[in-house]
């Protein structure tokens, strides 16, 4: 008897399953390109676990993103406004239904199909006007995936995949209902994307840090679609419909908040893994044609970390080979060492202190012996609805006091080339206070 | 637009909303802020689009959180529904910086604080909904069909709403043209 679905072992999820359908999506060049895209980029580096790769994180967001929408239109928690507001609610198990569980099985599973080499390390160096959602959209229009999203029974529109892979952040073209938006949100929300959820879980097992962890079947099993809490008079019944929790899923959602201040803190904004980022960035601005990544799909496919990595040795010990000097930083561990780092003192004084920083030790020393970070976490705060117990619905941050008071991760950093570092070390520590220092707008020119 | 010259703007009408008894949540300050960019003309570079409760900028949401890693604003939560936002003395201290460029938008920042201060989230999402098809359609289009694509976009809104923000963005227009010109 022919087989129709298929099992994959996962260390998270233990079993990620597809039927035979999916697997065509599995099985094509764009999606087992992803086999040869770390995660974490050069992070492996650093923490040696960290050589797993976009491939089976794709899985598992599939996997997660499909107990979500189990859950979310499971008629016991559904309520007759939300129901009445969201058609595909109205019958769990009718054709609507069946058919946007696969589309957003299908759009988590290529969430990240469109993902450069070493991932977002590069992702400036992509044309004007292009990012790895934009690829990842071209992708799935592509001829190739075509044919199989209208292999499928029904057929899959692209425009669906497109609008929920990718969200609306990125897809400003396009119009979503509130139903799109809320399966997007699933995938890319800012507070219960499970995008998000698996790689903090899967970065946490592979790295052998603990940070990341959270009871995400505790969570998962809690969430629900609530109306936004909102306080005009007219509108008691609530606002737009999103992503929230019942209210015992409270605790599992700050755990969830703070595995990701501290995977950020201590593992993505981890300063050499920082700085390994730029020199590979530097490298490929080098050895690229023209210093940017093809968006001509079929050449764009065929470049993966494989390649880049294989070059990137060589040139490490060439120095006739375009890129040798940042190839050598990396491959022979010479990396630039942080220099500055942001401190509460600094940014009372001035907010971009490390831009003023790298500016005054670049027009002092030279600019090619500095590289200058920072980046500030991106999304909003954790306000999200949530079902009391009486029925009511509230503001997260009216009940949880802990996530009131989970940090925003930023990033200032300068770093120096190391034969350099001492003397500008004694340079800043004796100018620092008069580079920080803000100036009124009267004062400066234009 | 420098960032720090648009946090000195932010803060500032954060300040004026609430100063006009807004409860200023982050709706408040994504409308508000639409409001100052596309009907007052300040520069300050969000890139909008329709989403929930109307026009919203993803660069926005990022921003506000950025300004709160900088200390420059705070979330205080107030029951039951989503926490207020308060500038702090940092940020008074950084619009000391910025007189020039408060001075320049200053009477545009008031106004918006004051249309819109008093005003809660409906209200909020049905006024910004209409400038966004006002601005799509232009301001020559007659009321009634901005008024019917407004329902069309957000079919929550009746017919009759949506014609009376129509017009109450109209009188807006025509007021900002005083401040403007």
């Amino acid at each position: 008897m022919p087989k129709h679905t298929h099992e994959i072992r996962d260390p998270i999820h233990v079993f990620v399953r597809l039927d035979n359908p999916e697997r065509d999506v599995l099985n094509s060049k764009p999606f087992q390109r992803l086999r040869h895209i770390h995660q974490l980029a050069l992070t492996y580096l650093v923490y040696p676990g960290a050589t797993h790769k976009r491939f089976e994180h794709s899985l598992g967001v599939m996997e997660l993103a499909s107990r979500v929408f189990d859950v979310i239109t499971n008629p016991d928690n559904v309520s007759g406004e939300i129901r009445n507001r969201l058609e595909p609610l109205g019958k769990a198990d009718s054709d609507a239904w069946r058919y946007w569980r696969r589309v957003l099985r299908m759009a988590a599973l290529c969430h990240d199909i469109g993902h450069l080499p070493f991932s977002h390390a590069a992702e400036d160096l992509l044309p004007e006007g292009w990012d790895h959602e934009r690829v990842t959209r071209e992708i799935i229009a592509s001829e190739e995936m075509r044919q199989i999203w209208e292999n499928m029974t029904p057929p899959l529109r692209q425009e669906d995949i497109i609008k929920l892979t990718v969200g609306p952040n990125k897809v400003k073209d396009l119009q979503f209902s509130d139903w799109e938006a809320i399966l997007s949100e699933i995938i890319v929300g800012d507070a219960f994307g499970v995008d998000r959820m698996d790689y903090l879980l899967r970065d946490s097992h592979h790295l052998g840090v603990a940070y990341g962890k959270f009871d995400h079947y505790r969570l998962i099993d809690t969430l629900q679609i609530l109306p936004t809490p909102s306080p005009s008079e007219e509108n008691q019944s609530g606002g737009e419909p999103t992503l929230g929790v019942d209210e015992g899923g409270v605790q599992s959602s700050e755990a969830l908040m703070v595995a990701r201040y501290f995977m950020y803190s201590q593992v993505y904004f981890h300063p050499v893994r920082r700085i390994y980022d730029i020199h590979i960035k530097d490298f490929l601005k080098d050895w690229l044609p023209g210093g940017v990544f093809t968006t001509d799909i079929r050449k764009f496919l065929s470049i993966t970390d494989n390649e880049v990595t294989a070059t990137l040795r060589k040139a490490a010990f060439d120095d006739g080979e375009p890129g040798h000097s940042h190839a050598r930083r990396i491959v022979r561990r010479e990396h630039f060492k942080r220099l500055y780092e942001r401190n509460p003192i600094d940014v009372g004084i001035n907010p971009e202190a490390g831009r003023e920083i790298f500016d005054a030790l670049s027009r002092q020393f030279g600019t090619d012996m500095f590289r200058h970070d920072r980046y500030s976490q991106k999304g909003g705060s954790p306000d999200f609805p949530v079902r009391m117990r009486d029925g009511r619905i509230v503001s997260s941050l009216a009940v949880s006091e802990v996530l009131n008071k989970v940090p925003v991760v930023s990033v200032d950093s300068v770093f120096a080339e190391r034969g350099i570092f001492d003397k500008a070390e004694r340079w800043l520590n004796e100018n620092r206070e008069k580079i920080i220092e803000p100036r009124k707008e009267e004062d400066a020119n234009g | 637009m420098d960032r720090l010259k648009r946090a000195a703007l932010i803060t500032r009408l954060l300040e004026n909303l609430k100063d006009k008894g807004s409860w200023c949540g982050e709706t408040h300050a994504q409308k508000a802020s639409f409001f100052v960019q596309h009907l007052m003309k300040v520069p300050l570079e969000f890139e909008f689009i329709l989403y929930k409760h109307g026009p919203f900028s993803f660069d926005l949401r990022d921003e506000l959180t950025s300004l709160r890693a900088d200390g420059l604003i705070r979330l205080e939560p107030r029951w039951p529904y989503g926490p207020t936002i308060k500038p702090t003395e940092l940020a008074r201290k950084l619009q000391n910086n910025y007189h020039r460029t408060l001075g320049l938008y200053e009477n545009k920042i008031a106004y918006v604080a004051d249309k819109l201060g008093a005003k809660g989230v409906a209200d909020l999402e049905r006024l910004a909904t209409a400038l966004y098809v006002t601005g799509q359609q232009g301001a020559g289009d007659p009321p009634e069909k901005r008024a019917a694509k407004l329902s069309e976009i957000k079919p929550h809104i009746s017919a009759d709403q949506a014609l009376a923000s129509i017009r109450e963005v109209d009188q807006m227009i025509e007021e900002s043209q005083t401040i403007l010109h």
